[in-house]
């Protein structure tokens, strides 16, 4: 893949994010933080809460409401006391009225999943 | 026989021991208690069906012995059961009887099981993934890492059933424990999924083991007018009561002929796998669950105490999970024409035991309670009960028909012979 329209300027508001799908199924949440706009995958990092419900945006600082993870979008720090791991984003600019996104392939989490115990040795555990 | 005064009525029955129960093992509040903490803490308990947690992310919570439980579908499609208690404040995590994690709640996200009073938040596999302000109240003396929730030993088997251990280190293992009785129907319940097509709980004044003694044995059938006028015939009363050791017992099978029951049909088509037409198989598991294949529909009875005398018990009819909508419409009128709450027999044998329960509340007088038929082994036999009281016997040391002297072990001769 490579550029690829995901939706109108006008489509988003400002401070605000907005959930769309490009061919492949992929869902891209595009967000307008005023001074420009940041496409990403559609869920938070820490709990894959759906950002467009959760995502709230103020002088360019995106927080996922939940447990208040931040990032500012111009700059992809993270912000705020919370917030343990960075925001991955798509490439994205704006072009003749259409915000385009640049996507190889779906960005995605690791959200951590352990392996299991034995049972016997799991219930066995003394501390 | 004339009537008895009070000293005639008090008096053991004349039978041997073994043969009567004295009524405080259904009405005593501290025997309750016993058993509660002796067995149902320490036996596997089957708390539902997997097809009750078709999906992912899919839960269903339940009790025994008045702690709660959460079972759990993880992504890995693993069952899982943790106890419903936040390790926070003690607080009841999920409230609901049954639902989905997949999509989050409104206090929630997605994939999490979340306590809704502090926002402790944990995966399917019981980790916590989140504790509110954790470096600012606990700063590095307690994380994450140390607030997991309790774990349960869980095994899904025999027919999909969900089975839960209390006890970290249960004195026998599933397989062991009953393996045995379950051989009857294993190349029946085992040959495909199975489907929860019926749900219903009945919540009665009476102890739980009235229920599991109704389920013992066949001759209350003079209870059931219906099927006393239309259905008995001769294989029915020859079928045979077989005890397996851990106080287990199973009914040996006949073929139902349903066209001589009164607007019923024959149930050859939908038989279960492997089942021949219109045979009828009972496991009576100790301490008190039935499973029941009357050859197109499984019956699953699973006792709750509450009380001496208050017992939730729930009711499950399965199918087969590909059935058509047709052939599930069908095991259904199976299903519910017998043992629906409005069918052939089973608020008669509700009837039966609320009785029993009127007569033993907490403070009634003990009085002594037969067990003491003898007919080959047959339906009409009370051997099930003798074989369960002497395994109750065995957890509770208690002597059934004096429940304040210990458990001796009865007379070889005298005790049940248990099938190989």
């Amino acid at each position: 893949m490579s550029w690829t329209k995901i939706c109108k300027a006008t489509d988003v508001a400002p401070n605000s994010l907005k959930k769309f799908w490009i061919a492949g199924g992929i869902p891209i949440v595009v967000a307008n933080y005023g001074s420009g706009y940041a496409a990403m995958p559609p869920v938070c990092p820490h709990m894959e809460e759906p950002l467009e419900e959760s995502g709230v945006i103020s002088n360019c600082v995106l927080t996922c409401t939940k447990h208040l993870w931040a990032w500012n979008l111009q700059t992809l720090e993270m912000s705020g006391t919370e917030t343990e791991k960075p925001i991955k984003t798509y490439d994205c600019k704006e072009e003749n009225g259409d915000i385009l996104a640049f996507v190889e392939a779906e960005i995605l989490y690791d959200f951590d999943d352990d392996d299991d115990m034995d049972d016997d040795a799991f219930f066995n555990k003394s501390s | 026989m004339p009537a008895r005064n009070h000293t005639q009525w008090k008096a053991n029955p004349g039978l041997e021991p073994g043969e009567w129960v004295d009524s405080r093992v259904y009405s005593d509040q501290t025997i309750f208690e016993n058993e509660v903490d002796q067995i149902f803490k320490r036996v596997w308990v089957p708390l539902c069906h997997e097809s009750e947690l078709p999906k992912p992310y899919d839960f269903r919570t339940a009790s025994i012995g008045g702690e709660p439980i959460i079972i759990t579908r993880g992504p890995d499609n693993e069952v899982r059961a943790f106890l419903n208690v936040c390790p926070h404040r003690g607080m009841l995590i999920e409230r609901r009887p049954s639902g989905s994690f997949l999509e989050g709640q409104p206090s929630g996200n997605p994939k999490r099981i979340t306590c809704m009073f502090h926002a402790w938040q944990f995966d399917m596999k019981g980790n916590c993934v989140y504790v509110a302000r954790e470096k600012e109240g606990y700063q590095d003396r307690l994380c994450k890492e140390d607030a997991g929730l309790r774990r349960l030993r869980c095994e899904v088997k025999f027919g999909g059933f969900v089975w839960v251990n209390l006890d970290d280190n249960p004195k026998i293992g599933l397989e062991e424990w009953a393996g045995e009785p379950f051989q009857c129907l294993r190349e029946n319940i085992d040959a495909e999924p199975l489907e929860v097509f019926h749900y219903h709980k009945a919540i009665i004044d009476t102890n739980y083991k009235l229920w599991h003694d109704t389920n013992s044995e066949f001759y209350h059938d003079f209870m059931h007018y219906h099927n006393r006028v239309t259905g008995f015939n001769d294989a029915y009363f020859a079928r045979k009561n077989f005890a397996f050791k851990n106080g287990h017992v199973v009914v040996g099978t006949f073929e139902v002929n349903y066209e001589n029951y009164e607007g019923f049909e024959s149930r050859g088509e939908l038989s279960f796998p492997h089942l021949p037409p219109n045979q009828w198989y009972m496991v009576d598991l100790f301490p008190g669950f039935n499973f029941n294949l009357r050859g197109s529909a499984l019956r699953c009875d699973i006792v709750t105490p509450l009380g001496p005398d208050k017992v939730m018990i729930e009711f499950r009819g399965l199918g087969l999970k590909r059935d058509t909508p047709e052939e599930r419409q069908t095991r259904i009128n199976h299903h519910n024409s017998i043992w629906g709450p409005f069918g052939r027999n089973l608020h008669e044998d509700l009837i039966g035991v609320a009785g029993q329960g009127t007569t033993m509340r907490p403070g009634t007088e003990p009085r002594n309670i037969l067990h003491g038929r003898h007919e080959n082994q047959t339906i009409h036999d009370e051997i099930g009960m003798r074989h369960y009281y002497d395994e109750w016997g065995r957890w509770m040391n208690r002597l059934p028909n004096n429940p304040d002297q210990p458990w001796q072990e009865r007379n070889k001769e005298d005790a049940v012979a248990v099938a190989e």
